[in-house]
């Protein structure tokens, strides 16, 4: 009987501590929904902000997060894959990639604010790319490297040894089976860690806060040197204010366009992995 | 009988492993060759040093001289890539690609393009045209003996072949790229009976254009198919002779001993 209730014991605990996280994360969505949605209309998401940020809408800080977002993908990925394919198909054993792999392991851990101060200092003053979006661009392209390594290694390694060695027992060259096996197999590993990383790199605000992001824009950024408003800035901006209870449906509108655009980036990953999941098992 | 592959001296270590010692071997064009012995004896090894696999494994070193016909294709010269287009293997498990019948086979004949002059080595090739490419597709599948079975679903994915299935799909596969050698590495240990002697037929039949050497696991497949048996040791090539020699009258002892079930 005693261990019957001790069991019972165990199993609430376990199932109360899941509830208190399915609840905060049900608060914080359902709150920013609720609050959120009564802002979102086709001007917020179209028009500049008017007056302050108490009217008009979001749209600079929805381009600028999409520009920032597609140059760091165009910088980390190539960087990111070829990495992983080198470590992981090229030079497993070598004293670089060892150190190499430490070095990925060890930069996932590096605080953003990190990365933003290496942005300012290397990027925006030393190299003189000043206040940009490439500043930025490259400086949060190095805070999502290391996800992005990791992720295609892991998706690179999961391709049996076997499909290489039969690649290469028909006379074909290495990277003739890298180009042709290896990455069409772990395309959709490397797709899923990609997406999965961009959508971290589309909430962050430190590493642009130093290196290229503005709280107001009249115009669209006109190029890559040029300045930029994003969501996750404005919104903390706007916060931090001090006469922030007057743009307080601006800031839930624009927290819920954020959120809902990384819950769909996520949302392409798992579709993306759970489609691949069946032509690929090996 | 002319010769296809000589062997003189071959020694393989992994790291302090030494996995082949000494071996010493001849194996004649157009006939089946056997290579028997206990696990771990060194088999695959052997076969793996033959198409240069083992280049692949790191911590793998290989002396000795393996020529394949009169060349030597450890030289500092030697284009391992050369080497593999012309040596074929079939591998224990059958691994297709995971893409369309008509793909695995395609893949690697449209890589390699089409020789204009055999005698030359590859040195002057052309593409393929989508015809030559779907002919020579089918004529690797009949040779094989399985077009029958899937020419009405070549776009199919060969996963969904079974297993005896896919392992001829993989033959047809290396015979795209029109090899001279054929090496088998127990081709049919995860193949039923019906399977096996299905391969069986066609590794007989593949004789008379390629030599074929064949690592296998069942005493009796060797019995059955081959016309000279190798039997390997510990590394070392304990004797090697007509298949029929070797199984009713071995020269060794440790032949005798393993052949008759006496050995693990
Ligand atoms: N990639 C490798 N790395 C390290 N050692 C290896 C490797 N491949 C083979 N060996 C070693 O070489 C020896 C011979 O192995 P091999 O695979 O050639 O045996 P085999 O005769 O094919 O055995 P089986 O019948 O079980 O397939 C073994 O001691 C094995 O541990
Ligand atoms: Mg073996």
């Amino acid at each position: 009987m005693r261990r019957r209730t001790k069991e019972r014991l165990f199993f609430l605990l376990f199932r109360g501590c899941a509830l208190v996280v399915a609840l905060a994360l049900l608060i914080i969505v359902g709150n920013i929904v609720l609050l959120g949605i009564g802002t979102i209309s086709w001007e917020f998401l179209t028009q500049f902000p008017k007056r302050n940020f108490t009217d008009g809408g979001i749209f600079p800080a929805i381009v600028g997060t999409l520009y920032l977002m597609t140059l760091v993908m165009l910088i980390a990925v190539p960087i990111g894959v070829f990495t992983a394919v080198y470590i992981s198909e090229y030079q497993g054993k070598s004293r670089f990639a060892n150190w190499l792999r430490v070095a990925v392991n060890n930069l996932a851990g590096v605080p953003s604010i990190v990365y933003g101060l290496l942005g300012l200092g290397m990027l925006v003053l030393f190299f003189g790319w000043g206040f940009s979006l490439i500043a930025s661009a490259v400086t949060l392209a190095f805070l999502v490297l290391p996800l992005v390594i990791t992720a295609s290694r892991e998706a690179i390694q999961a391709v049996p040894s076997s499909l290489r060695e039969a690649s290469l027992a028909l006379g074909t060259t290495k990277w003739q089976t890298i180009r042709h096996h290896v990455l069409p197999y772990s395309l959709p590993g490397i797709l899923t860690g990609v997406i999965l990383s961009l959508s971290r790199a589309a909430g962050e605000t430190a590493p642009i806060l130093l290196t290229g992001v503005v709280l107001t824009k009249s115009i669209l950024p006109q190029d890559i040197w040029d300045t930029f408003m994003a969501m996750p800035f404005q919104l903390y901006a706007l916060a931090t204010q001090t006469v922030f209870e007057k743009t307080q449906d601006f800031q839930y509108g624009t927290a819920l366009v954020l959120l809902v655009m990384v819950v769909l980036m996520n949302l392409v990953a798992i579709i993306i992995r759970n489609k691949y999941r069946e032509k690929y098992k090996w | 009988m002319s010769e296809s592959i000589f062997v003189k001296d071959l020694n393989v270590w992994f790291d302090k492993n030494h996995a082949l010692k000494d071996v010493n071997i001849t194996i004649p064009k157009n006939e089946i060759t056997a290579i028997i012995g206990p696990s771990g004896c060194g088999k695959s090894t052997f076969i793996r040093c033959i198409n240069r696999m083992n280049d692949l494994v790191t911590k793998c070193k290989v002396t000795g001289e393996v020529k394949v016909d009169g060349q030597d294709i450890y030289d500092k010269d030697v284009d391992v890539v050369e080497v593999r287009k012309n040596i074929g293997m079939v591998f224990q498990k059958p691994n297709p690609f995971p893409k369309s019948i008509f793909e695995n086979i395609a893949y690697a004949p449209r890589i390699h393009g089409k020789d204009e002059d055999k005698s030359l080595r590859g040195t002057k090739v052309s593409k393929y045209s989508k015809k030559e490419l779907s002919d020579l597709v089918e004529r690797s599948l009949r040779r094989a003996a399985l077009w029958g079975e899937v020419k009405d679903r070549m776009e199919k994915s060969a996963y969904e072949l079974s297993g005896g299935q896919q392992q001829r799909l993989c033959i047809a596969r290396a015979l795209a790229v029109d090899p001279q050698v054929i090496l088998f590495d127990e081709p049919c240990s995860a193949l039923d009976p019906i399977a096996t002697a299905k391969i069986e037929d066609l590794l007989v039949d593949l004789k008379k254009d390629y030599t074929v050497v064949i690592v296998t696991h069942n005493m009796q497949q060797a019995a059955r198919v081959a016309d000279k048996t190798a039997f390997f040791y510990l590394g070392e090539l304990i004797e090697f002779s007509e298949t029929k020699k070797i199984f009713e009258s071995p020269g060794e002892k440790l032949t005798e001993q393993y052949i008759t079930g006496r050995m693990g």
